[in-house]
């Protein structure tokens, strides 16, 4: 691989910024997502990898980028600090599936929970959502090109490779 | 002393419950060792405190293609079972109980599916039993849910069911192998705090 095309890895409760000639990646979204923030202009990138939808609802709150609350405000502050203004900014977001389907269990909404925390936080933010490709029972490996903005999402499931 | 998070527990806990691994990984490989006639062998009890990261390496990356077989546990202990399947191991399966094999996931059928379901609950329920004995405790389970898909996602439902409280997973489990085959196949428990806490006590292992 050439330098023109490092990939940066971004793992779970993770992010990381990139720039022209980097693409950033997330392995196998499941209840999880992966949100792309992208300033076209500037060719500046971030992905986050949340895992759950609030931070207040918690009580270990070390890690920011575990949450869609603070992951996406710590992403777009470190954004603007590379000098991307918010409002040029858009938005990509893959995964929030249930992965399993148990009866009366607690664990089968933190996708979707965690997709309509997004686009709350993402409302909030004043960021418009470009493309989705969320919910579902299927895990979502998530790559993104801080060159162009086009994002690429790949599964198992024999679907065929989506570009967003 | 309580712990607040699974990195607090001391060497003795960690024993403690690396023993309910070693009795509820035993009892398993009993039942599977009885469903698919042959004898099963089991690696050492695990007990692991990782960061979410570290675990999906642990487990051999996110994105190969596993079976998971998944319960939720109610009532004196809350937490997760869940059982990974590679699948060396569906096929040693489903000789056994269908006399079918697959050469990929995505040929699974649905009776198939319901065969794996079943082996993976009735190795979670026994592993639970055996933990529940000795601990004399009352634990239930849900109803099985099966998914076959990128791993990294499957690991990450503990985790995100438990991330609200811990940066770490916790997992207490083992390996399985099959004497001829080489048929991998790990149970894992994944407690919340709260439980492990109660679990700890009834074991006598923290004091009141």
């Amino acid at each position: 691989m050439s330098e023109r095309d490092k990939l940066l890895v971004v793992g779970i409760a993770d992010m990381k910024l990139a720039q022209k000639g980097e693409k950033l990646i997330t392995y196998a979204l499941g209840s999880c997502i992966g949100i792309c923030l992208y300033d076209g202009l500037l060719h500046n990138a971030a992905m986050v990898h949340i895992m759950l939808p609030l931070n207040k609802e918690a009580s270990a709150r070390e890690q920011v980028f575990k949450y869609a609350d603070t992951g996406i405000r710590e992403a777009l502050r470190q954004l603007a600090m590379r000098g991307s203004d918010c409002r040029r900014v858009t938005a990509k977001i893959a995964g929030g599936a249930k992965m399993f389907d148990i009866p009366n269990g607690s664990i089968g909404n933190i996708g979707q929970r965690n997709i309509e925390s997004v686009h709350q936080i993402l409302r909030q933010e004043r960021i418009a959502l470009l493309k989705e490709d969320v919910g579902g029972n299927i895990a979502r490996t998530l790559e993104f090109d801080s060159t162009n903005g086009e994002g690429v999402i790949r599964t198992y499931s024999g679907r065929p490779e989506l570009r967003f | 002393m309580e712990i607040k998070n699974y990195v607090d527990l001391s060497s003795m806990e960690i024993d403690a419950l690396r023993e309910i691994g070693n009795i509820g990984t035993g009892n398993a490989g009993t039942v599977l060792s009885q469903m698919i006639g042959e004898e099963v062998s089991i690696t050492l009890p695990e007990v692991h405190i990782m960061g979410y990261n570290e675990a999906i390496e642990w487990i051999g990356g996110p994105e190969a293609v596993t079976a998971g077989v998944l319960a939720q546990l109610k009532g004196d202990i809350n937490g997760i079972i869940l059982t990974v399947q590679k699948l060396d191991f569906v096929n040693l399966a489903l000789r056994a109980i269908l006399g079918t094999e697959i050469s990929s996931f995505s040929e699974l059928n649905e009776l198939q599916i319901s065969a794996l379901t079943e082996v993976g609950n009735i190795m979670g329920a026994s592993f639970i039993n055996a933990m529940s004995n000795l601990a004399d405790m009352t634990v239930n389970l849900t109803a099985p849910a099966f998914a076959v898909d990128m791993q990294g996602a499957i690991l990450a439902v503990p985790m995100a069911v438990y991330g609200g409280q811990s940066d770490y997973i916790m997992t207490i489990g083992g390996n399985f192998q099959c004497k001829e085959q080489k048929a991998p196949c790990r149970i894992l428990l994944s407690p919340d705090i709260q439980s492990l806490n109660h679990l700890l006590r009834k074991l006598g292992v923290i004091d009141e």
